[in-house]
């Protein structure tokens, strides 16, 4: 098929009519900017086949803001020898014209006709949708729909199954979709979709389950019932063998005996304690006697002793008085040593005494003589200075004032020169005889006046001249001068000087006062450190001192020549202190002594005395008696008693009662065991017999055997549909195989184009389409890109390359079956990158040997190496007629 | 009594256990006609420890057509234990006067009918002891038949003895001077010497051919004559095992008559194996399912066979298009090992009975 021409008018912004003429075979590339119209034509094409001519859905096509604009569509193409051409008008006035070759065809019938060459259909109502419009859809792709395969593939579908067509046909009409069906459905009896066991299959199961459960119940009861059978057996026989003996009678005869041993034992028992009970008290009773006794006996001990004691006391006193004598002459004889010592030291003292005074007493006379003279010096120093210091005083002058004189005396001086220098000189020279009176002075001969002020020069005869001097300063500077002189003046008074050279001598006179005195200060200082009052007042108390030496003198003895030294005499004097301490102490202690020893005589006297009377009376001897006897025949009664205690613990001993006990508990406890155990024996096979003759009515075995039969059948019924099912999905699934591989086999031609176009891209690759013909799976080597993979999941770029060469193959494949295969790509294989965009280029190339390709771009760079010279809307729009 | 049959069909089971009262019945009646002095049962009357009222009532009314002495001892699958069959039935009431239940070991008098019965009965399931040994030095009134009655396996004899234990010693009618022992526990008919004899079971219950199905008649003139056994069948159906192994046609036609040829009312196994056409194959499951018509219960197992098309076969499926293809694949797969060709045999059966089908509603 072959496009011819398309003319438009009143489409979107082409109002004025637009004609794309000459179309060629193979690939008719149309390049414009954003805006040019690229769509539009696309759109209009679209219209012109997929909408009805009455249509009201296609505003769309008006050109902007013409509500009264009636878009019209005329194309022409070529098939199969004839030429076809189309007429629509949209909106207003709406009509359709189709001629093919010379017959003429009108509205519905028209677009239905077109409808069955290209293999699409019309919308019910409303615009037209991707749904219906079949192989166009597929072909004919709108801006950035490239990528997308599925949709448009699907709603191909029919078209492209029945181009493929007769032979896939051949598939479905055999036998064995059928038996596919009737299969399904006896399988779906015992099987459900995924494989699980459903209906009389699955009942057949749990059936056996539920019996294995029963039978494993069952068994279990049946082992039971023979363990309870066992255990009855073995109850009975051990009741034969056991129990009828009785054994446990032996075992109470046994019991009766030891008891009747043990009551004899314990009845010695008490008899026993009942003894020891005497016996403790006749033993209590002993102890007092014997105590008293004892009493007794230490009371005459005690008289005994006190005999003795009143014996020793008295000598002690013999011993002291015949100490008496010795020790009072010890005393006598200590005490005239002492005396005489005492003599001696006081004599030594005293002579020590008057040694050291004399020597005081001269020394100190030395000393105040030499005192004395220094004092008179002193006095004399002191009223020197005193003098000096009266000098001084006189002379003295303020030094500051002094100064401040002769800064007085050196302005009074400065101020002169000042006034001099300031002052008018007036020179006279009169003539002799003559006078004149400057000022109140009347001058004659020669001289000078120094004129600080106005001054009146009278001059007789003549008149008066009046001389000012220059500078106001003068009047102030006379006023200075006097002020200056004033304070020199007054403080000259002050001083009471009368000249500064007079206070300057002062001055001098006053240093050498100062010097003077310090020198006699000093001198002073050294004979009288501490002042000459102190100097005298010492004098005065050695004088004093030397009095007092000389009173005392008076009093002390003279010097004895051979006396001992006070050293001496104090050692003796010592000595004879201790030895009569001694012999006070020894005549001290001794009185003592005597005076306890009398004390301790007569009181062991006394005690001696008190105790004989006691124990002599007669009341004393008779207890004394009476205790002894008691004693005696207790001793013989617990003597007796206890040999009684004695034999009857050993007969106690001998009947061993604790092994009686034992006995006693032993025999019970197994009698106890016995009756308990034939007891309890009797009750098991009481219980047991009730029990088993209760189950055995219940068949169990019989029971058993029964659910046996019953879940072998179900097992047999189970295995049959075990193989049934197996047979059932081995066939379904070999039918199923073997029919998909020949409709692999049919699709053969389609897989032959899409590997043709697709090796152009990736080579070694394949495509693989599944049973609806849609592309599924891209396999590739693993270096020529991103390996295998779902058509879906590729990239981008990569779908909408695919997208392109599905498209070709199915083209292919229609054009092979005899339907024209427009292609038309508006602005396709954008995302594609250079080197596989020029790929794709030769697959187009080659696909448009095959069939008329309209491509629309907005990048005409891209194509310039297509083949093709590329058509500029824009030039087209300019060159409209 | 009370066996159950596996691997039956339950109306086939019922009808074999239904046998085994009728077999009583039948023992009671030809004893009657015989006119014999007793009937000796040698143990095992009941085969388990535990069974319905029912069934115990039935087995003792069954003994009614003889009115004489029914003499019976415990085996060891209805052993004298403290609990059992015996004591069950007894306290039923169910067992008649004339049925003389020996639960202890001992010697029993019926000095009126001529015999004393020294009785080994199993108060143990086993027992490793030889119960027969005290019968050697056992007294019993002089004029008296000494007939021994016991229940085990005799030592030294076939080597697939049904128990090991309860051991019997092959010798003891001759150490114990008897003049018939009577043996119970083998199932088939057996005699071990002239005074010693198992009786087997009187209705057959398994497919071991070893002449079960049998009653014995012993008659006995004298103390120390020698018996005269006469085995008598009493058994209603006889339990046959084929295998047939198929490789050419005729092979089938043999396996169908031999089939066609069994006793009616028999219980039947059979086993085919190798290969088939379809047509044969067809012709076997119409013969077998004829017999299972005729027999009293017929058990086919068919694993080991493979069904191979030929090329008529093929051509009369009309299977076309990839159907063809199918059975190409199925074929092929039947050559294999195991149950992958069975699961192949099974599946190229179905799909040439559906074609078949199939072009039978076509041509209609």
């Amino acid at each position: 098929m072959r496009l011819d021409y398309l003319h438009l008018a009143e489409v979107k912004q082409f109002r004025r009519p637009l004609h794309l003429n000459n179309l060629t075979d193979g690939i008719n590339l149309f390049v414009g900017p954003n805006e040019s119209g690229k769509s539009t034509l696309v759109d209009a094409i679209r219209a012109a086949f997929f909408e009805r001519y009455k249509s009201s859905s296609v505003n769309y096509l008006q050109p902007w803001g013409d509500s009264s604009g009636a878009p019209e569509v005329e194309l022409a193409f070529d098939w199969q020898g004839e030429r076809w051409v189309l007429n629509k008008r949209f909106l207003n006035r709406p009509r359709c014209d189709l001629k093919i070759g010379t017959e003429l065809f009108s509205d519905t019938d028209a677009e239905d006709k077109l409808a069955e060459l290209f293999g699409y259909q019309f919308a019910g109502k409303g615009a037209s949708r991707p749904e219906v419009q079949g192989i166009p859809g597929l072909l004919w792709v709108q801006q950035g729909a490239i990528q997308e395969i599925r949709g448009p593939v699907g709603h191909a579908g029919d078209q492209l199954q029945s181009a493929l067509g007769t032979s896939l046909g051949e598939v479905a009409s055999s036998a064995g979709d059928e038996l596919t069906d009737t299969l399904e459905k006896e399988r779906g009896q015992w099987l459900t979709r995924t494989g699980k066991q459903t209906g009389d299959y699955k009942a057949a199961i749990d059936a056996c389950e539920a019996g294995r459960s029963g039978l494993a119940d069952l068994d279990a009861q049946i082992a039971a019932y023979r363990a309870q059978v066992d255990e009855l057996g073995r109850l009975r026989k051990e009741r034969e063998t056991i129990d009828q003996a009785q054994p446990w009678r032996v075992e109470r005869a046994l019991v009766e005996e030891a008891q009747k041993h043990l009551e004899k034992v314990n009845g010695w028992r008490t008899e026993q304690q009942q003894d020891q009970a005497t016996l403790k008290d006749r033993e209590r009773s002993q102890k007092l006697f014997r105590e008293q006794i004892q009493g007794f006996e230490a009371a005459a001990k005690q008289l005994a002793k006190r005999e003795a004691a009143r014996a020793r006391a008295q000598e002690q006193v013999g011993d002291c008085e015949a100490r008496q004598p010795r020790v009072d002459a010890r005393l006598a004889l200590a005490n005239t040593v002492y005396a005489s010592a005492k003599a001696g030291a006081t004599q030594a003292r005293q002579q020590a005494e008057r040694v050291r005074l004399q020597a005081e007493y001269d020394a100190l006379t030395a000393g105040l003589t030499i005192s004395r003279k220094a004092l008179e010096q002193a006095r004399e120093l002191q009223k020197k200075l005193a003098r000096l210091r009266e000098q001084h005083q006189a002379n003295a002058i303020d030094e500051k004032a002094l100064a401040k004189l002769k800064r007085y005396r050196s302005d009074l001086d400065k101020l002169a020169i000042r006034r001099e220098s300031l002052a008018t000189r007036v020179q006279f020279d009169l003539l002799p005889g003559k006078s004149l009176a400057i000022g109140d002075e009347s001058v004659s001969g020669k001289g000078e006046r120094l004129l600080l002020e106005a001054t009146e020069l009278a001059i007789p005869k003549v008149g008066t001249l009046r001389l000012q001097p220059g500078g106001t300063d003068i009047a102030a500077l006379v006023r200075e001068q006097e002020h200056a002189q004033a304070q020199h003046d007054g403080l000259l008074a002050r001083l009471n000087i009368a000249t500064l050279a007079e206070g300057e001598q002062r001055v001098t006179t006053s240093e050498d006062l100062t010097s003077q005195i310090e020198l006699e200060a000093a001198r002073l200082e050294g004979i009288a450190p501490e002042g000459v009052d102190a100097l005298a007042v010492q004098c005065d108390l050695d004088d004093a001192q030397l009095k007092a030496l000389s009173g005392k003198l008076v009093n002390l003895p003279e010097v004895v020549p051979d006396a001992a030294d006070e050293a001496t005499a104090d050692a003796a004097l010592g000595t004879a202190q201790t030895k009569l301490k001694a012999a006070e102490q020894a005549a001290a202690d001794l009185n003592r002594d005597l005076a306890m020893a009398n004390q301790a005589a007569a009181t062991a006297r006394e005690e001696w005395e008190r105790l004989n009377n006691e124990l002599e009376s007669s009341e004393h001897k008779a207890r004394t008696k009476n205790a002894n006897d008691q004693l005696t025949n207790l001793n013989a009664e617990a003597a007796s008693l206890l040999d009684a205690i004695n034999a009857r613990q050993q007969q106690i001993d001998a009947a061993q009662p604790d092994v009686l006990q034992q006995d006693i508990d032993r025999h019970t406890r197994s009698a106890e065991a016995m009756e308990c155990a034939a007891s309890e024996r009797k009750q098991a096979i009481d219980r047991l017999e009730a029990k088993l003759e209760t189950l055995g009515e219940q068949g169990l075995n019989e029971k058993r055997d029964t659910l046996q039969q019953e879940v072998d059948a179900n097992e047999r019924r189970r295995d049959e549909l075990t193989r049934r099912t197996a047979a059932l999905d081995l066939l379904l699934s070999l039918l199923k195989d073997k029919r998909q591989a020949l409709t692999r086999q049919l699709q053969a031609p389609l897989q032959k184009h899409l590997d043709h176009y697709l090796n152009l891209l990736f080579p070694h690759a394949s495509l693989t389409v599944d049973e609806n013909l849609m592309p599924q799976m891209l396999t590739r080597q693993p270096t020529a890109g991103t390996g295998n993979g779902d058509v879906e999941s590729l990239s981008y770029g990569t779908r909408e390359q695919m997208g392109l060469i599905s498209r070709l193959a199915y083209a292919d494949l229609l054009r092979e079956a005899g339907k024209p295969t427009l292609i038309i790509l508006d602005d396709a294989l954008v995302h594609s990158d250079a080197g596989r965009l020029a790929q794709m280029k030769r697959i187009l190339f080659d696909a448009a040997t095959r069939h008329q390709v309209l491509l629309f771009s907005c990048h005409p760079d891209n194509w310039r190496d297509l083949g093709v010279a590329a058509r500029d809307l824009q030039t087209l729009k300019a060159a409209v007629v | 009594m009370g066996r159950t049959y596996r691997g039956f069909a339950a109306e086939d089971a019922a009808a074999l256990s239904d046998a085994r009262f009728k077999v009583v019945e039948r023992l009671a009646q030809l004893a009657t006609d015989e006119k014999v002095d007793a009937i000796l049962v040698a143990g095992d009357v009941f085969d388990a420890p535990n069974l319905s009222d029912r069934t115990i009532h039935r087995t003792f009314n069954a003994l009614a057509a003889f009115p004489g002495p029914w003499i019976l001892i415990p085996g060891n699958h209805d052993a004298a234990l403290a609990e059992s069959v015996w004591t069950q039935a007894a306290r039923l009431r169910a067992i008649p006067e004339n049925a003389h239940v020996l639960l202890k070991s001992g010697v029993t008098e019926f000095a009126k009918l001529g015999f004393a019965i020294l009785s080994a009965p199993l108060t143990q399931r086993q027992t490793h002891d030889d119960l027969t040994a005290w019968f050697d030095t056992a007294e019993t009134p002089s004029g008296l038949l000494r007939i021994g009655l016991a229940h085990g396996s005799v030592e030294d004899q076939l080597p697939e003895a049904a128990d090991s234990s309860n051991p019997i010693a092959s010798d003891r009618a001759e150490s114990a001077r008897l003049d018939y022992l009577a043996l119970g526990d083998w199932h088939g008919t057996k005699c071990i010497n002239v005074r010693t004899w198992y009786s087997g079971t009187p209705e057959q219950e398994r497919f071991k051919d070893n002449s079960a199905g049998q009653a014995l008649i012993v008659e006995i003139d004298h103390p120390g004559a020698e018996p005269k056994v006469t085995p008598r069948p009493v058994g209603h159906h006889r339990w046959i095992k084929l295998n047939q192994h198929l490789t050419v046609a005729s092979d089938l036609e043999q396996a169908l008559q031999a089939l066609n040829a069994l006793p009616v009312q028999s219980v039947v196994d059979i086993t085919v194996g190798g290969q088939l056409d379809l047509t044969g194959f067809e012709h076997l499951q119409q013969a077998l399912s004829a017999a299972t018509g005729r027999q009293r219960s017929l058990v086919a197992h068919l694993e080991a066979l493979r069904v191979e098309p030929t090329e008529d076969d093929l051509a009369s499926l009309q299977a076309d298009g990839y159907v063809g293809d199918v059975i190409a694949d199925l074929r092929e797969r039947q050559q294999a090992e195991g149950e992958q060709a069975e699961t192949a045999r099974n599946a190229l059966v179905i799909l040439a009975g559906m074609l078949r089908d199939h072009r039978a509603e076509v041509a209609k």
